[in-house]
């Protein structure tokens, strides 16, 4: 294997080493969920995405042909994480805000977790 | 086989596929049934007919199809003298019986089943007295006990004919059980399950050490079918019975079974001590007692089952006395008492038929209101008290003259004074049923006018007299039957010659006596029932209802105790069994010393232990917290998984993993409708009990695997290894040996699945139906959850999902034979698929459009995965096996097609349709919680907006 290769490949794998660790030692360290949410996020996408990369390139320069297995996990992830967030964010909010400190929402529709969705019977 | 060996396993067959007509062809009529029930009958009696000459020259036909070769079970049959004097007597009474029944059987009884049982019946009895297998003959032996229960208990309505059917089966079936394992033992000294083998081992299995054990164990048989004291009582309650059924059980087939049973294995357990002390002994009891309690019963049907389970002793008794003379007197005693038998039972139904009443004390003065059933009546009578010129005296003169010369315990007088009262009694009771019937004056409060019944209903009776006559008159004529029947039973030739003088011999002065003795009884009869009335008897149904309510009460007491519906109590049991067992293995097996030494464990590998162990004991102590539980039993499988993976089990892996996600999904809706919190309700005591339970059994486990680990055991992976391309096609060796090696164990597994994902089904039906959906209405479950069910996010990303895993599942699928993967993870993924949809739009919204019920699915599942396991037969292949072959299609690579993937397709639809079938159960709950239905995928869909703005 000729040394840019390796080299790439070791470079991925640190970037992702790091971001993984960063993300893990933010988990720890922030304050909140909300502030904690970003860690393991970026833990997620960026430190998984470089092992995944370090995979296809490795795999590529032994067998000469593209693997795109990773492809596939990077798209999961890529639409998963945020989805999670997303959640953990929500659960947040209804476990520690009461509707009356929240600002006013800007749509139509009010805050989704304590207003009725539209066309729901109990929409106002 | 022989041409006379097909025809043999046609008679043993005919009666059973007959059965099958009568029952459905009841509206056709009485007389069409009884038709269709004489029809397989005479035919089976007519090819025995045409047997018969061959039998009697003294062979012996065989006919011999393999079953269960492997346990010895063959569906072999053969007709010797002895099965042929059987199958006649069986077949022969059984056409007079359906004929007789066709006329005593009233329209509301429904006759097409009665015929039904009787082939059935009379089937099982056939296969018995034909089977060369004991095996095959214990299976028709209970085929007996539980066709008679069907015959016994034939008028339903009637208690007293529920209880006796229940009293015949539970008597005759634990003696059925009784001697299951008597031939066993026979068996296994004779080192073969056919009869004709044994019976040429008579020598070596009575010097054997389990002769004794057999012997009982066959005679506790025996006993309990030809109802021998003390298990005599089930017969006459069997009486509740219809007539036609009473005369054919009680004369020609069902008891007579058990002296089948004693002649056969004649040759094989007689002549010893033993033999005699238990079988005589055994047989003269029960005739006087039989023929004491005969002669008091006031039931017409009650005094004749008294009389048989009488000579059912006498037949018995003569077997026990081992000689050949008594058994060739037990032989003709068998004719004898059929005829003259039968015709009783039909008397006394002819009786009951015409005057609506079998009470003694209500009848009399019949002859001249009912002149033909008198004569009928009269002369079966007297032969069975033993008066010269009918047959019943010239076997009983054989039986006196073999008790005259037997000693019993060194007694000379024993036997032959006990067989004198016997006969004295029978002379008494005899009489008793002429007299007091159809002699003395005529009354006039009959219930029911009486006169002569049809000719249908008295030609059986009649024919049967004759016979009674002819045979009395003309004894040489039975000499050929009874002689091959005796040469048969004592497997020596014999030439008896059957006649009536004998000249003056102490059995003629005993008979002089029996009768002289029986008219004085009868004479003194009403001071005589007055006293037996008011003497204490022990009441043998009351014994043995007492008998069965303490079984039932120990039963039901051990039954809750270790089956009380507490699930910790069976697990309890079912580990303490487990542990107790592997001990004792343990113990027993002295264990080799280690032949490997540890491996080295990797930091990375010691971290993931650590965290399983972690999160194992951290289980233990938040388990009463639900939610977080969950999360811990998460970490646990995929610390499980990972392991999977680095011990090189990929299948595992991804079968883990994939288990993990769907249980952890399910459970997480289950949690929905919980309490967070699982009330603490146990002591310390208990836990303690129970901590010591699990670490037993858990360490225990432990220590097996690592003991395992640390040996060089050959297992059966080498072969599979070896196999799996060669023989299956398929380079993933576990994925070959679900679909393949073990494909029967997995075809099992699925239909468990399927029917596991029913039951939750079920079970969450008649919950909802009960209390819990009271509760689950009320019960409030607001206080967090947050408006936005169906977030617009979620359900786009789940439909973008979609396809993506569903591509993924086929993929599994695909490469499952040779990588890993198969239908069973790929199953779980789509099922995963379609679990996201479920989420994020709703389980209503998702339902209603899906096209295919899951019920559906699992059945289809089965049917696939059965369908190519049977498709193996159509190339003459066992079940299951399986094919393959390699196809090129350019422009794609060669690639290959395995019956095994269809099988696969079958694993995959059950898993799937079980999962979602569990996952709509526990669905069906957050309906009865109130959850409202959405007509819309997700909550707020802005694509509506932007098109409502282009419209307007």
């Amino acid at each position: 294997m000729p040394f840019v290769v390796e080299l790439l490949i070791a470079i991925a794998l640190v970037i992702s080493g790091i971001f993984g660790l960063v993300g893990s030692f933010g988990l720890i360290k922030l304050k909140d969920t909300v502030q904690r949410l970003h860690a393991p996020t970026k833990a997620t996408t960026l430190g998984v995405g470089g092992v995944l990369v370090a995979s296809m390139i490795y795999f590529f320069a032994k067998t000469g042909n593209v693997s795109i297995h990773e492809l596939m996990i990077t798209v999961f992830l890529f639409l998963t994480a945020p989805i999670t967030a997303n959640f953990i964010a929500k659960a947040y909010l209804a476990k520690n805000t009461k509707p009356d400190e929240l600002p006013g929402a800007s749509g139509d529709f009010g805050w989704s977790i304590y207003d009725d969705p539209p066309g729901s019977d109990k929409a106002g | 086989m022989s041409h006379e060996g097909y025809l043999l396993l046609f008679i043993a067959v005919l009666p059973f596929v007959g059965a099958l007509v009568p029952g459905v062809m009841i509206r056709a009529g009485r007389t069409a049934c009884a038709s269709f029930a004489a029809v397989p009958t005479a035919l089976a009696f007519i090819l025995l007919l045409m047997l018969a000459p061959s039998v009697m020259r003294g062979e012996v036909i065989q006919a011999e199809l393999e079953w269960l070769p492997q346990l010895g079970l063959s569906a072999s049959f053969f007709l010797d003298g002895l099965g042929l004097l059987f199958a006649g007597m069986i077949l022969g009474v059984g056409l007079l019986i359906i004929l007789y029944a066709r006329f005593y059987l009233s329209h509301e009884d429904p006759v097409g089943q009665f015929y039904t049982y009787l082939l059935l019946f009379q089937g099982a009895m056939l296969g018995i007295v034909l089977s060369d297998n004991i095996l095959l003959l214990l299976i028709f032996w209970e085929l007996t006990s539980l066709s008679s229960f069907l015959l016994i208990g034939y008028w339903k309505h009637l208690p007293e004919g529920r209880q006796g059917a229940r009293m015949a089966l539970a008597v005759t079936g634990a003696g059925g059980l009784a001697m299951i394992g008597g031939m066993l033992i026979l068996g296994s000294i004779a080192g073969s399950y056919n009869l004709t083998d044994i019976l040429e081992q008579g020598d070596a299995i009575r010097a054997s050490d389990w002769y004794m054990p057999a012997l009982i164990l066959i005679l506790l048989g025996a006993f309990t079918k030809s109802a021998q004291f003390p298990f005599h009582f089930w017969l006459p309650h069997a009486m509740a019975a219809p007539t036609p059924v009473s005369a054919y059980l009680h004369s020609a087939t069902m008891v007579k079974a058990g002296v089948f049973l004693l002649a056969r294995m004649w040759p094989v357990l007689s002549g010893t001590d033993a033999w005699f002390y238990i079988v005589a002994t055994t047989g003269l009891v029960t005739m006087v007692l039989g023929a004491l309690i005969a002669l008091f019963k006031d039931d017409l049907k009650a005094l004749l089952a008294f009389s048989t389970v009488s000579h059912l002793g006498l037949l018995t008794m003569l077997l026990g006395f081992g000689t050949q003379a008594a058994a060739v007197a037990a032989v003709f005693h068998i004719i004898n008492h059929l005829t003259f038998k039968a015709a009783l039972f039909m008397t006394a139904g002819i009786v009951d038929h015409e005057t609506h009443t079998r009470d003694i004390k209500r009848l009399g003065g019949l002859r001249h209101l009912m002149p033909v059933t008198f004569v009928i009546g009269t002369v079966a009578a007297l032969s069975m008290a033993g008066i010269p010129l009918f047959n019943g005296f010239l076997s009983k003169e054989m039986m006196l003259e073999e008790a005259s010369h037997t000693y019993w315990a060194g007694s000379a007088y024993a036997v032959p004074v006990m067989a004198t009262i016997g006969a004295l009694l029978s002379v008494a009771y005899s009489l008793r049923f002429i007299s007091h019937v159809f002699l003395g004056p005529q009354r006039d409060d009959y219930p029911h006018k009486p006169h002569d019944p049809p000719f249908g209903m008295w030609a059986s009776p009649g024919l049967l007299i004759v016979l009674v006559l002819l045979i009395g008159v003309a004894p040489f004529v039975a000499d050929g039957i009874v002689a091959t029947a005796a040469s048969a039973v004592t497997g020596a030739e014999l030439h008896p010659h059957l006649k009536i003088w004998h000249g003056v011999t102490p059995a003629l002065w005993m008979s002089v006596a029996a009768v002289a003795g029986g008219v004085v009884l009868l004479s003194a009869h009403a001071p005589l029932d007055r006293l037996w009335a008011a003497a204490p008897r022990p009441e043998a149904k009351a014994i043995f209802h007492r008998l069965v309510a303490a079984v039932v009460g120990f039963s039901r007491w051990f039954t809750e105790v270790t089956h009380n519906g507490a699930i910790s109590r069976y697990l309890a049991i079912f580990t303490l069994a487990s542990v107790l067992v592997g001990w004792m293995a343990y113990r027993g097996s002295g264990l080799p010393l280690p032949t490997r030494g540890l491996l080295p464990v990797p930091p990375v590998i010691a971290v993931g232990w650590i965290l399983l162990i972690a999160a194992t004991a951290y289980v233990v102590v938040v388990h009463h917290n639900r939610f977080q539980s969950l999360v811990l039993i998460g970490i646990i499988g995929l610390m499980i998984s990972a392991g999977f993976v680095y011990l090189s089990a990929p299948d595992l892996a991804l079968t883990q993993i994939s288990v993990e996600t769907v249980t952890i999904m399910l459970l997480l809706l289950a949690l929905n409708f919980m309490p967070q919190m699982t009330p603490k309700e146990s002591s310390m005591g208990r836990k303690l009990r129970d901590a010591i339970i699990a670490v037993a059994a858990g360490g225990s486990v432990g220590a097996l695997a690592y003991a395992f680990m640390l040996r060089d055991v050959e297992t059966i992976s080498d072969y599979h290894l070896a196999n799996s391309y060669e023989g299956g096609g398929g380079t993933n060796v576990v994925n070959v040996i679900l679909v393949d090696f073990r494909g029967y164990d997995t075809y099992g597994e699925i239909i468990v699945l399927g029917i596991a994902g029913f039951v939750i089904y079920a079970l969450m039906r008649a919950l909802l139906d009960g209390p819990a959906a009271r509760r689950l209405r009320t019960l409030e479950f607001g206080y967090n959850i947050s408006k936005d069910r169906h977030p617009l996010m979620m359900v786009v990303v789940t439909r973008v999902l979609m396809p993506i895993a569903v591509v993924v599942g086929i993929y599994i699928f695909l490469r499952g034979h040779n990588q890993p993967g198969g239908g069973f993870v790929a199953g779980l993924v789509i099922a995963i698929a379609l679990l996201m949809q479920y989420m994020a739009s709703g389980f209503f919204w998702t339902q209603a459009r899906k096209k295919i019920e899951y019920h559906t699915l699992i059945g289809i599942g089965v049917v696939i995965a059965g369908l190519t396991g049977a498709g193996a037969w159509l190339y003459a292949r066992p079940f299951l096996t399986s094919s393959y072959t390699y196809v090129h299609w350019p422009p794609i690579e060669e690639f290959e097609l395995a019956t095994a993937m269809l099988f696969d397709l079958g694993v995959f639809l059950t898993v799937l349709g079980a999962v979602m079938l569990m996952l709509y159960s526990l669905s069906r709950i957050a309906r009865y919680a109130g959850e409202t239905v959405n007509v819309e995928p997700m909550d707020y869909d802005p694509g509506e907006r932007a098109e409502e703005k282009v419209e307007a």
